[in-house]
């Protein structure tokens, strides 16, 4: 109980009271079996012969960084550094291993477009499913449903079932969906590239006028021209580390030269 | 030792968009299960009634008897079938649940007790479509022997039925959480639901097993024969005893926290699990 109160305490202290997002001293780790066993009879054969091997991965170490209200941070990386790994914690899916997480404010997390849509459901149920998920009533969903029709270009498929459309189609109602809410953070991980170009500007000029109106981003990409279009400053990760975090166009420079290094 | 936790300003938030999502994904089940067919929402009625016909003219024809305990024999299978079945498809339903759903386990901020308690709450409404059949099936045979509409028939909506879905929501979240480590569970518990079927006195009775066999107490010690007797008893009419109050609360108020409490200290590691 006394260290909860004297963490709190002194991260009062030291942090600015406008951060949305606070992350200190974060490490993640998997305790990964080293087969997937999920038969029982494989468990208690391995169990016996003592064979239960455990790989411990360390995925995140030791990372630290605050974000601001209103401004909008890019995450470089490459493949498998710990970037959705990092979205993930901030959006409250993982516990840390170690280290705490603040988050002051409501998170719309959009790691996959579309998660929890029924194919068998059709468009038009799938957005009241969804947006219940967001936390909207039926009303509320109502009143938001002939905008979200309308970003979403399918207001001739809308009382079709999602198994006939189009993965692009199914991209495209998810975000619609996602972006009616005005959070305070938005966390996007490597959505955007999705659709066709025209919606894909549709895309970005919609998150634009969200960060206009106060939304916090946190993009994830691999593509560092996209995070110096849409993010302030840009944290760059490299095998779990913090390499640097400063403005998008320095670390998207320094980031690019590293990859053409390799 | 730092503390490990999250703070988050939107727990009210949290706890409306629950309800929410569980209202509309009862829907959602409710009506999947009927999807594209040419009679629709009517068949949650047509079903159960077209399979208690079946099942009643069957069991009449082999048992031949008239009435068991009191009540009218087809009547008497029927409500236990039903009251088994919801358990039926509520724990079946619920046991994949977590690994069917593994998109927005890992992907949205879900509350994760939610696939249960959406399957639970979808076998109850299954429960009360059932009871429109079980009702047809009673007008038809009003006249034979222990057949009425009693005012005992609204402890169904409380006490009764809150308690058996605790008690399918407690068994549900054990298997949910065993299933995410072993597969094996579903095929185990097939075979044990069955079994089980058998052992709760659904077309039989107790009675009928007195006169041949001593070892009926053990019969007693099955939960399901409480919840079964109780629903035949507010069919005919009598309030049941304390006493069978309290044993249905134990029971169900036992399940759910065991349960609650398995999936709780679990759900840390699904996500690394499934």
């Amino acid at each position: 109980m006394d260290d909860e109160k004297m963490i709190e305490k002194s991260e009062k202290e030291n942090v600015a009271p406008d951060a949305l997002v606070e992350v200190s001293n974060v490490s993640m780790r998997f305790r990964m079996p080293a087969q997937k066993i999920d038969n029982l009879k494989e468990f208690c054969i391995k169990f016996v012969k003592r064979q239960l091997k455990y790989n411990t991965l360390e995925v995140l170490k030791n990372i630290s960084f605050h974000v601001n209200r209103g401004e909008s941070v890019g995450i470089l990386g490459r493949n498998g550094a710990g970037k959705s790994t990092l979205l993930k914690l901030i959006s409250g899916i993982f516990e840390p291993t170690e280290g705490t997480i603040k988050v002051r404010g409501s998170i719309v997390p959009l790691l996959k477009l579309g998660a929890g849509f029924d194919p068998e459901a059709t468009g038009k149920e799938n957005v009241f499913l969804n947006g219940a998920m967001l936390g909207f009533s039926k009303k509320e969903m109502q009143q938001k449903y002939d905008s979200i029709v309308e970003f979403a270009e399918l207001g001739k498929f809308m009382n079709m079932p999602l198994k006939n459309y189009s993965s692009g189609m199914i991209a495209r109602l998810g975000f619609a969906i996602a972006v009616d809410v005005k959070p305070d953070l938005l966390i996007v991980d490597e959505v955007l590239a999705v659709g066709d170009a025209a919606f894909q500007q549709k895309c970005a000029e919609k998150i634009s006028s969200l960060q206009q109106t106060g939304t916090t981003l946190l993009l994830v990409s691999h593509s560092a021209s996209q995070v110096k279009r849409l993010c302030k400053s840009a944290l760059w990760i490299k095998d779990g580390e913090i390499v640097m975090y400063d403005d998008a166009e320095k670390v998207s420079a320094a980031y690019a030269a590293d990859c053409q290094k390799q | 030792m730092q503390k490990k936790y999250f703070e988050y300003s939107d727990k009210k938030q949290k706890f409306k968009r629950s309800v929410n999502t569980l209202t509309s994904m009862v829907n959602r089940n409710v009506r999947n299960q009927y999807r594209n067919s040419v009679l629709g929402i009517l068949w949650t009625v047509l079903n159960p009634l077209l399979n208690m016909i079946v099942i009643a003219m069957v069991f009449s024809l082999i048992f031949n008897r008239r009435e068991m305990e009191g009540l009218y024999y087809p009547v008497y299978i029927l409500s236990g079938n039903i009251v088994f079945g919801l358990l039926r498809t509520a724990t079946s339903n619920a046991l994949p649940c977590m690994v069917k759903n593994y998109d927005l386990l890992s992907k949205t901020r879900i509350v994760h007790e939610i696939f249960p308690i959406s399957n639970v709450l979808s076998a109850v409404v299954n429960f009360l479509f059932s009871m429109i059949a079980l009702f047809v099936v009673m007008l038809i045979s009003l006249h034979k022997p222990g057949i009425g509409f009693h005012p005992t028939l609204l402890l169904t909506v409380l006490p009764y039925l809150p308690l058996l879905a605790l008690f399918c929501l407690g068994i549900s979240f054990i298997l949910a959480t065993i299933y995410i480590r072993f597969r094996d569970i579903q095929h185990i518990y097939s075979v044990l639901l069955t079994l089980w079927m058998y052992l709760t006195p659904l077309f039989y009775s107790l009675e009928m097993i007195e006169q041949h066999h001593k070892a009926v107490f053990l019969l007693k010690l099955n939960p399901m024969y409480y919840y079964v007797t109780y629903f035949r008893q507010i069919l005919l009419g009598n309030v049941p005893s304390l006493l069978t109050h309290g044993v249905l609360c134990a029971w169900s108020i036992g399940m759910c926290a065991v349960g609650f409490v398995f999936f709780h200290f679990s759900k840390k590691k699904f996500l690394l699990y499934i």
